[in-house]
């Protein structure tokens, strides 16, 4: 909970606190999705030990204002203890078109996250947290959304000059906090609209001189022009590399001042 | 102080009659003369839901003595056709329709007014044209059965701005914009009525799809220094002072700063919005769903000022 940020805004953390639903413990699904074993199955190779974990905390809002770009960030970090650090974080949309989203391999970072995907339609969205020792533990968050995420061709498509920032990287890095937050103008073409080719980044790396720090590998849902949150690890002092790729090839360095 | 009258507000409860009214399929509007001849059928202080079948803009009537000049007909047909009948019934007809601005809440009723002039600012004819069929989709969705027989008919913008007299009512039509791209605010004459449309909103929060809030808080300071004297909000009560101009002017300025700063400090849109509504202004009617709306709408503008460019397209 710590290292979220709520709290850095007035009356942030007494909100937080009522907002937030915790997830229930077990293996009940809070949504009970008849599509979730199949995804658990053919995503998550059908782990025997995985549970809901109210200590995964995934923040993100109750409606889409704009299912183009619904907002997420997942906390595990209180599953570190005990020794078993969180290897990687799979995100899957139910019932979405394209069901995964993204996979964290959080690395040397802190195993949070914030993101935005699309969303074609009402459905939980759900992070599964993999420790080393192979147990899953997950959070999930529903979003009823009117839809027109996946299917309806980028907003970049309807302006005569997308491709001119195409390609442009924003980032900051808060040495106070550990917080990064990158965002890459790109269309994120699912491939789902009438004519239009999928294209979409897919992989993203942050790295130091002491090699990876941690990576992402993205798929359609991530929203149009992506942005992510990124928690590093105490005592970064050299510059971070960001580097991503997408789909026809292209690729987008650069770098941020620790 | 401001507290207070967000405080007021949260301890407003529906009317009773309208409760009942509800029940039965029907609004059961009960229309109230807040100044000589100037009729007002408050909205609910909520967002759209079923529980208010889409009843949340205010609708404002002025007398003449050929029939009502109404401002704005609400979500629904039968919202507009409730509207109309109150017209009809007691204010002798309906002269001419004028609409403030192009969201949908304030034009849906627009079908039981077609047959006299329906006038709006021309850019807000043209978003809503535009808009018609989009925002008839999420209307649908958002209010079901309510919506049943809606069909969405744009304002014509043949309306002329400035010192106008209808029907013998003086009005001064003022073209403003900021809550949208075009935003139609009346001072009627005879009783130093503002009726705003939704660049006021008292004790209800303020909607910002298309806001720009450097516009927006220019024609604030235009509305204030016409000395009113009494104001019809877009949303929330009729009010004999400046309470509406104040809570507004407060709400987007701290709204504004709340973002600028979580952007700054590195928060993640979902943070924003968790973090919830500034304190002050969190029991405001529709919040905390209008706060959140407005991080949505308008997060990446806050972004691109705290990030800095590391990759040239
Ligand atoms: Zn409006």
């Amino acid at each position: 909970m710590a290292e979220l940020l709520m709290h850095l805004l007035p009356g942030g953390a007494e909100a937080a606190a009522q907002s937030r639903e915790l997830t229930p413990e077990g293996q009940s699904d809070p949504f009970d999705s008849g599509i979730w074993p199949l995804h658990r199955k053919e995503f998550l190779g059908d782990p025997t030990d995985w549970a809901n974990d109210p200590k995964v905390v995934l923040l993100g809002p109750q409606a889409a204002e704009n299912a183009a770009h619904v907002p997420f960030i997942l906390d595990a970090t209180a599953l570190a203890s005990g020794g078993s650090r969180v290897a990687r974080i799979v995100v899957t949309i139910d019932y979405s078109p394209i069901p995964v989203a993204l996979t964290f391999w959080p690395g040397r970072a802190l195993p949070l996250l914030g993101f935005g995907v699309k969303y074609e339609g009402s459905g939980p969205l759900r992070a599964s947290a993999e420790r080393q020792d192979g147990s899953w533990r997950m959070a999930a968050r529903f979003v009823s959304a009117i839809g027109g995420g996946c299917t309806t061709p980028a907003a970049a498509h309807g302006r005569p000059d997308w491709q001119e920032g195409f390609g442009e990287m924003r980032a900051r890095f808060w040495p106070d906090t550990g917080r990064l937050r990158v965002w890459l103008r790109h269309p994120q073409d699912t491939g789902l609209a009438a004519g239009i080719a999928a294209h979409h980044l897919t992989e993203m790396v942050l790295s130091d001189p002491a090699g990876e720090i941690a990576r992402l590998e993205l798929h359609q849902p991530v929203e149009e022009n992506p942005a992510f949150t990124f928690q590093l690890p105490p005592g970064l002092t050299a510059p971070l590399t960001i580097r991503a790729r997408d789909t026809m090839g292209y690729r987008f360095d650069g770098v941020v001042a620790a | 102080m401001l507290a207070g009258v967000a405080g007021a507000a949260a301890l407003a409860l529906p009317r009773p009659a309208q409760a009942q009214a509800k029940a039965r399929g029907d609004y059961g509007f009960a229309p109230v003369q807040v100044a000589p001849g100037v009729w007002l059928i408050e909205g609910a202080r909520q967002s759209l839901s079923p529980a208010n079948g889409g009843a949340i803009a205010n609708i404002a009537l002025l007398e003449t003595p050929q029939g009502a000049i109404v401002i704005d007909t609400g979500s629904t047909a039968r919202m507009g056709a409730e509207i109309r009948a109150f017209a009809d019934q007691r204010l002798g007809g309906v002269v001419t329709t004028l609409i403030t601005h192009h969201h949908p809440d304030h034009w849906f009723g627009n079908a039981a007014f077609a047959d006299a002039p329906l006038l709006s600012l021309g850019a807000t004819a043209l978003a809503a044209r535009a808009n018609a069929q989009g925002y008839s989709d999420a209307l649908y969705a958002l209010l079901g059965s309510w919506m049943s027989g809606t069909t969405p008919v744009p304002p014509a913008p043949r309306i002329e701005t400035g010192r106008q007299v209808i029907a013998g009512r003086g009005l001064r039509l003022l073209p403003l914009c900021g809550h949208t791209q075009a935003d139609l605010a009346i001072l009627d004459e005879a009783t130093g009525t503002l009726i705003a449309g939704d660049l006021l909103f008292l004790d209800r929060a303020p909607s910002l799809p298309d806001a720009d809030l450097t516009l927006w808080q220019a024609s604030l300071a235009q509305l204030g220094a016409l000395s009113p004297a009494g104001t019809i909000p877009g949303h929330g009560p009729y009010h004999r002072s400046l309470a509406a101009l104040t809570q507004t002017r407060a709400c987007l300025a701290a709204n504004d700063a709340r973002l600028a700063q979580a952007a700054a400090l590195g928060l993640s849109p979902a943070e924003a919005m968790a973090a919830g509504p500034v304190p002050e202004f969190a029991r405001l009617g529709a919040n905390p769903e209008e706060y959140h709306r407005s991080v949505s709408q308008r997060w990446s503008s806050y972004e691109d000022r705290a990030l800095r460019k590391i990759r040239a397209a």
